[in-house]
């Protein structure tokens, strides 16, 4: 086979052998006694014998089209200008393409690292008997005793959630029959390590698992070994397995490091195992460095306490061949006895086991913020790559019609139409190939920055697995493929469509004059795809604006937070308080620093706590017995002394806080001095207008009483509304509530005011936390903008990216339009020249182009407006202060067309006013 | 019923079978079948030459340069297994179908 290939490629070589063997064959004809003429009669044209020995054998046409490669080289050789100008539009084309499936691939499409991913489900339990639009929690203080509800409704009046207390997976991991496997994970969450005892400690994710986790999913590790099931409980020795970067990254991928201690929150923990390369857990987007045994996790051994943490999620294995919904079905009645013995509530009637797929991850669709945004990217690239092929097309095909002469004269020597067309299409094969590989290049960089932006404030604990996989160079080979066809096919078709006559017809430029519908229809194509971008982009980019430009209520010019997790450094609970004086008085001596106070939860952090809200004329507080009612609930924002001043709440009536007016959070929460709280007759708070509103309607606030969380608050004044969560949307009620004592919590958030530049009030900060405690790290600080960009990074995402792809489609667009109008000039040179001897002015000539220009950009604006509309329907929801028919965004974007379609006329329009009549008549 | 392209079927049956006395030159090949067929089947280099190349590709036959009788550097052709199989495939076909032929113009 090879050396038959090679045969094939040493074309040379061949044609000598053939040579040889014609002219033994001549010679043994002479010697038979003919005379060479005769011979050679008898012989026949060698050449042809050549041509068709040559072209015998099964590896005839792969020399043919290694001639069409060689001829296409030739081509781009000829047209260097042309040929780089393709290649690099379909470098961005399909670049973006695959840096955007390459996103799209690690996030949604691709399998987990793990084995038989197709046999994986996810359990998740319904209830059908809870009320609409309420909504329970996994997680801490959730559960069926406990039901928070919240504005996020599910709808369907039901409620569906993955999660189930340690005791009922326990028990009903070892008594289901249904599956052939059941694991148990917490949720991924934040841990401090430190490897050595040199390294300062750093924040990496973690995830509890069951002792068969890495055995049931097929993971095979790169050292060591999986959990055992003693290390899988209560009071067992605690253990590790970290990941494979981090152990490549931070243990020097020393295989010594199995068995080595680490400390975790500053508790010491045995390395027992590594995972392999690329394994980041069940879930895309959360990168999982370190995983514990779920028996260690604390919460659910709490007496009293575990029974109601509903904290573990369920991934099952399903028997091969077997369906989900009847496994689940099958388990149902085991899952709700198990539920009733635990709980002791009524919520198993109506209670439903579900399975759901899990070969793309747990929860996956759950994250559909993440991929919808890619989805609308996709969208955004396709259409640039259909530009892109408008444009190639275009470019190709004029020099298809200026090779013309060429095609003709090939077919009067008798070369086959499919041998012209097959020639064109290797042509735009190969273009398409260099354009993917190159393509390939961009993408993966392109892919790298976009997935920069996506973790924008986040650790390294959110990325995904952005690599270029077989997938990805399928799907890059598959669109150059397919590219290739759409922008080859009218070249090819023009080629084909060649007369014999054209040969000599050719000869008369003016012949020229008519083919021109297609590039000009292209270019029309070109703008209207252009102008649903620049539309798309628009609003986005906007919708962008108006987020920024969202009143967040609080002055946040000069407001930084920091966050020290000082209990992961070994500080005890007992002594947060006085570290927490510590920390206040040292970062208030800071010069610059205005004033500082604790929160217990960071502002424009994701979801802020929200309680239950009881007021005389509000909302009933629960939609049925046991159900909050989401519409009864108000965001709280509790603090030490000063921190409604700190953030700048604008102060409408009443007065705010004053030191010494702090109040407990629950009354069962114990002092650290370890008398409980008092019943706390007169905690008083401040609540903003909102609040007001709707559970004090039309009465002054400043005053009254209510009740949250079943404790009694009074209101001491009222302040504007701002905003700790969301910025889409209406602003939930907020509350302002002082803290009697420094939170136990072993994370301490500040609020810091300060005058100086935020870099040097960052690395002031950083020092006196090591000043007090040089063990404990400044864990995160960031100034207010830094919180919203964070907050918004999905929307700063698609509003750069798409603003991005869009100008160069536009600039595609308008090179595409200057093209073709060069190339129509440059041909109707001749045709200009006499109408100029003829008494044309100049401004005709110009008015004359412009006013093709005119005609193609204007119906590619009518065609884009229906386009655009789709578009911004297609939006919809990811606008925000905008309608999805924007006419200002949409004026704005026509605005942008006409200005670049100008620039992109004027210059030919300038050249053929200045075209001279007598030279124009001289080229003929 | 032998392919459609029964005359070039017929060909490189007539090459297989000449192979099957030994490793022949292009030339001898055309030579011996106008011997054998009684000068009445002539065969043109212009025909020979590719279907010895196709042949070759094809695996029925293989090429290697030796030195000729005439003591000059020649393409000898010789048959391999698969070549052979073929004569006995192709060669039954070839008479039934000829005689098939015969009967017709004998008949009618």
């Amino acid at each position: 086979m090879w050396s038959r290939l090679k045969r094939t490629f040493r074309d040379d070589s061949r044609t000598q052998e053939i040579q040889e063997e014609i002219d033994f064959h001549l010679e043994m004809e002479t010697r038979g006694g003919r005379d060479t003429r005769s011979a050679r009669l008898r012989l026949g044209n060698p050449t042809r014998i050549q041509e068709e020995t040559r072209a015998a054998g099964i590896y005839g046409w792969l020399e043919s089209i290694l001639q069409d490669i060689r001829y296409a080289m030739r081509q781009f050789r000829k047209a260097p200008g042309l040929s780089l100008a393709v290649v690099a539009s379909l470098t961005i084309g399909l670049g973006a393409n695959i840096a955007i499936f390459g996103l799209i691939e690690a996030a949604v499409l691709r399998p987990l690292p793990v084995a038989d991913p197709d046999g994986l489900v996810q359990l998740e339990w319904r209830n059908t008997r809870i009320p609409a639009n309420a909504n329970m929690n996994c997680g801490s203080m959730s559960g069926a005793r406990n039901i928070q509800a919240s504005d996020s409704a599910k709808g369907g009046g039901r409620v569906q959630l993955p999660c189930i207390s340690q005791q009922v997976f326990r028990a009903f991991a070892a008594r289901q029959s249904g599956f052939v496997g059941i694991i148990g994970t917490g949720r991924p969450a934040e841990v401090a390590i430190s490897a050595t005892a040199e390294k300062p400690a750093e924040q990496v994710r973690f995830l509890y698992v069951s002792a068969n986790f890495f055995d049931e999913l097929g993971v095979r590790l790169a050292a060591g070994r999986p959990f055992t099931t003693e290390e899988d409980r209560p009071q067992a020795e605690p253990v590790i397995v970290v990941s494979h970067r981090f152990w490549s990254s931070r243990l020097g991928g020393d295989p010594g490091a199995i068995g080595r201690s680490v400390r975790i929150n500053d508790k010491p923990a045995r390395i027992v195992g590594v995972a392999p390369p690329g394994f980041f857990g069940l879930i895309p987007g959360e990168w999982i460095d370190v995983f514990r045994p779920l028996g260690s996790e604390p919460a659910s051994q709490v007496p009293g306490f575990g029974a109601s943490f509903w904290g573990v999620d369920i991934v099952a294995r399903l028997a091969p061949g077997a369906s989900a919904a009847a496994a689940a079905e099958a388990m149902t009645p085991l899952f709700r006895n198990l539920v009733a013995e635990t709980t002791g509530t009524k919520i198993e009637e109506g209670l439903d086991l579900i399975a759901r797929p899990a070969a793309r991850g747990l929860y996956s669709g759950d994250d559909a913020e993440v991929s919808r945004a890619l989805w609308i990217l996709m969208l955004l690239v396709g259409v640039l790559l259909l530009i892109v092929c408008a444009n190639v097309a275009n470019l190709l095909l004029s020099r298809s019609v200026k090779r013309r002469p060429e095609s003709a004269l090939r077919l009067a020597l008798g070369a086959g139409r499919g041998r012209l067309v097959r020639q064109h299409l290797v042509e735009s094969g190969m273009l398409a190939v260099i354009g993917g590989a190159s393509g390939l290049f961009l993408g993966s960089i392109l892919a790298r920055w976009i997935h920069a932006l996506f973790q924008t404030g986040q650790g390294p604990g959110k990325a995904f697995a952005v690599t270029l996989d077989w997938r990805v160079s399928a799907y890059a080979l598959a669109i150059s493929t397919l590219t290739a066809l759409i922008f080859g096919l009218a070249p090819a078709w023009t080629a084909a469509r060649s007369q014999v006559s054209d040969a000599l017809k050719i000869q008369s430029r003016s012949v020229l004059g008519g083919g021109l519908r297609l590039p000009k229809l292209l270019v029309s194509v070109q703008f209207a795809l252009s102008f649903a971008a620049l539309v798309a982009a628009g609003l986005l980019g906007r919708s962008l604006g108006n987020l920024y430009s969202t009143d967040l209520g609080f002055d946040g010019e000069l407001v930084s937070f920091a966050t020290v997790r000082a209990g992961q450094a070994g500080v005890p609970a007992a002594g947060m308080s006085a570290y927490q004086a510590r920390l206040i008085e040292e970062i208030t001596a800071i010069p610059g620093v205005v004033a500082v106070a604790t929160m217990l939860t960071r502002p424009l952090d994701g979801g802020p706590s929200s309680q239950s809200i009881e007021a005389p004329g509000g909302p009933p507080t629960h939609l049925v017995e046991g159900v909050v009612n989401p519409a009864a609930s108000a965001t709280l924002s509790a603090g030490g002394p000063g921190f409604i001043e700190v953030l700048g709440l604008r102060l409408l009536a009443g007065r705010t806080l004053e030191a010494g007016e702090g109040c407990a959070l629950f009354r069962s929460v114990v002092r650290s001095g370890g008398e409980p709280a008092a019943a706390d007759a007169s905690c008083s708070v401040v609540v903003d207008q909102r609040f007001a509103e709707v559970f004090f309607r039309g009465q002054n606030p400043v005053g009254q009483v209510f009740r949250a969380v079943g404790q009694p608050r009074q209101i001491v004044g009222l302040v504007a509304n701002a905003r700790h969560g969301s910025l889409r949307g209406e602003a939930p009620p907020t509350m302002y509530l002082q803290l009697d004592a420094p939170s136990s919590s072993l994370t301490a958030h500040l609020a810091i005011r300060a005058k100086i530049d935020s870099g040097a009030l960052a690395a002031a900060v950083r020092q006196a936390v090591v000043r007090i405690d040089s063990s404990v790290p400044l864990a995160e600080f960031h100034t207010q903008s830094e919180l919203v960009d964070r907050l918004l990074r999905t929307e700063r995402l698609l509003g750069l990216v798409s603003g991005a792809f869009s100008i160069a489609a536009l600039a595609l667009a308008a090179v595409g339009l200057g093209g073709l109008l060069s190339y129509v000039i440059a041909r109707r040179t001749n045709e200009i020249g006499i109408r100029m001897a003829l008494g044309a002015t100049r401004a005709q000539v110009r008015r004359m182009v412009l006013g093709d220009s005119i005609g193609m950009v204007g119906a590619g604006v009518l065609v884009g407006i229906p386009a655009a509309w789709a578009v911004g329907r297609y939006l919809e929801s990811q606008l925000v202060g905008l309608e999805p028919v924007d006419l200002s965004t949409a004026l704005l974007a026509l605005l942008a067309l006409i200005v670049i379609a100008g620039m992109a006329s004027v210059l030919p329009a300038r050249r053929a006013a200045r075209v001279s009549p007598l030279t124009a008549l001289r080229e003929e | 019923m032998p392919k459609t392209d029964n005359l070039q079927g017929a060909l490189e049956l007539l090459v297989l079978k000449t192979l099957c006395r030994g490793p022949a030159h292009g030339f001898a090949i055309g030579s011996s079948i106008q011997q054998y067929s009684d000068e009445v089947l002539r065969v043109e280099a212009g025909s020979i030459y590719p279907a010895l190349h196709r042949m070759a590709e094809a695996g029925l036959l293989k090429a290697e340069w030796r030195t000729s009788e005439a003591g000059r550097r020649a393409r000898y052709y010789r048959l391999t297994p698969k070549g052979r199989r073929k004569i006995e495939a192709e060669e039954g076909k070839w008479l039934a179908v000829s005689a098939a032929v015969a009967k017709v113009l004998r008949t009618v």
